[in-house]
């Protein structure tokens, strides 16, 4: 029988996820891990894990392929897919906000007839800027968000912040907290739900091993 | 070269044919039940919600049909003052998708039950499940599971606390996803956020069977629910004394999808392997009521799209 699969992040969250890992049924083989295997096999035989970039990961377990996955909520804001969201798992905790030039205001930014604000969340910005009746072209990008208000690509920036530290190395301040963004558990919900004596238990037990109280 | 979307799949040959002999099949399970075929119009007018496929006939923005319920109740409740009782259908809907990769165009076959005196629902519930508990085998499924819920148990508690219905669609979308930590997110502030949330905590508990509901009557709504929980633990009980082998029957307290529609006990049915459920339905006596009509109804439809996905997925 083939292992069942868990999808796992790369990037940001796998750094905090794999040391909690180890020494469970759940730890990572780690000669597999530094191969290009795309499967990993964990300590349980009857696991699996699958290390995917987090925009991915999302699609991977609602269609099935993953039973489980952990990602992070801002990932799963900005995906419009159907998924269990079994469980905060509260680490990875970062706050999405909206930054700027240490120069200029949040009134000032509200003031500006052409405002354009870049993003790697256009989902969650857009949803902000209704509710507060700001109107703004979203500029999309995928990494270093912070360079476009530095180099005149936008006057402002909705990422996410952890330690502040490289906003302040950019001169960038923030101006208000959009909403906190943590590690997720999410199960693919076909199978969460017609095989609940094999997903469950399972679930009941990452949760438990990597919720942060 | 050309390229078609996924979205609307061609049947070749071997599907093609599994989906006459699945359609045959389950219709003539309805057609044995007494349940009559009705084929409303696959282009239906006023299609006011924007996840269907529209386009202009004439001047006149239309859309093809998106779901056969209402497409149903438009027809009876032109045609008819007194109801037929016993209704059933087959044939594709069309509507946009949660996931990019779904089908837009899916294939069922289901029945409606259709009551004018409220002491005749119970009744018609359980003749329903038990339509549906004869599913699986006459399909060659093993090992379904059919999850028995009520849409009652969140909305309810929900009115008497006065949840604004804007906040209670939110909060039960979380809900249906089993995100209590959202649906506590949303509440904050509200005066009743702790007892809605210990009562979501025993919704979300698991399917457990009859112990459920023991719970249920502990919690904080126990006495409100009273009659639904009451109503559950009957149907509960004369379905198990019915079940077919190879099905296993589940109380699903926390299946809350579908909220806005569903007014009574709802039924879906799973298979191993299935993505999505290959059955779903449930009592919704709100749509007749709407149209004009004190007509009490319910039903069910099988996926057969889902059923043709978890063939390919076994081949």
């Amino acid at each position: 029988m083939r292992p069942l699969l868990i999808a796992l992040p790369k990037g940001r969250l796998e750094e905090e996820l794999l040391p909690r890992l180890q020494g469970t049924a759940f730890e990572l083989d780690p000669r597999a891990l530094k191969s290009r295997k795309l499967r990993i096999p964990m300590a349980d035989p009857s696991l699996a894990a699958i290390l995917l970039k987090g925009a991915d990961l999302p699609r991977y377990v609602a269609g099935g392929v993953a039973a489980l996955g952990i990602v992070g909520s801002d990932i799963l804001d900005e995906c419009p897919v159907d998924l269990m969201e079994l469980s905060d798992l509260n680490f990875g905790v970062c706050r999405l906000s909206l930054c700027g030039p240490g120069s200029t205001t949040l009134e000032a930014l509200r003031q500006k007839p052409h405002l354009r604000i870049a993003t790697k969340f256009p989902g969650a910005t857009g949803r902000w800027l209704r509710q507060e009746g700001i109107t703004a072209e979203l500029v999309p990008l995928q990494s270093s968000v912070e360079l476009a208000p530095v180099l005149g690509l936008a006057d402002a920036i909705v990422d996410l912040v952890q330690s502040g530290g490289t906003l302040k190395a950019h001169h960038l301040v923030e101006f208000a907290t959009l909403g906190k963004a943590s590690a997720r558990l999410v199960a693919c919900r076909g199978m969460f739900l017609a095989e609940p004596d094999l997903i469950g238990p399972l679930a009941k037990a990452l949760a438990g091993l990597l919720q942060v109280h | 070269m050309p390229t078609h979307t996924p979205s609307f799949p061609d049947l070749l040959f071997d599907d093609a044919a599994r989906l006459r002999r699945w359609e045959a099949q389950l219709m003539g399970h309805l057609d044995g039940a007494g349940y009559r075929e009705l084929h409303p119009s696959l282009v239906m007018r006023d299609p006011v919600n924007p996840s269907t496929v529209r386009f202009f006939d004439g001047d006149q923005l239309v859309a093809l049909r998106w779901d056969f319920t209402e497409a149903l109740a438009r027809t009876l409740v032109r045609r008819f003052q007194e109801p037929p009782r016993r209704i059933s259908y087959a044939g594709p809907v069309f509507r946009r998708p949660a996931n990019s990769w779904d089908p837009v165009e899916r294939l069922e076959v289901g029945c409606e039950h259709i009551q004018t005196d409220p002491e005749e629902r119970t009744e018609a519930d359980r003749e329903l499940a038990r339509l549906l508990m004869a599913v699986p085998a006459l399909l060659g499924l093993e090992g379904c599971l059919l999850h028995i819920g009520h849409a009652a148990l969140l909305r309810r508690p929900m009115e008497a606390e006065g949840v604004p219905a804007a906040l209670g669609r939110e909060v039960a979308r979380w809900l249906d996803r089993r995100a209590i930590h959202r649906a506590a997110e949303l509440l904050e502030g509200h005066p009743a956020r702790a007892r809605l949330l210990a009562h979501a905590e025993i919704l979300l508990s698991g399917p457990n069977g009859p112990g459920s509901l023991a719970v249920l009557a502990q919690g904080p709504y126990g006495g409100l629910l009273e009659a639904e929980a009451e109503q559950l633990g009957r149907v509960l009980s004369a379905l198990t004394a019915q079940l077919p082998g190879g099905l296993t029957l589940r109380l699903d307290l926390g299946d809350l999808r579908g909220l806005d529609y569903y007014s009574g006990p709802t039924l879906r049915l799973w298979a191993p392997g299935a993505q999505r459920e290959l059955a779903a339905g449930g009592r919704y006596d709100g749509l007749y009521p709407e149209m004009g009509r004190p007509w009490y109804a319910a039903g069910f439809c099988v996926r057969l799209t889902t059923l043709l996905e978890l063939n390919e997925g076994a081949r």
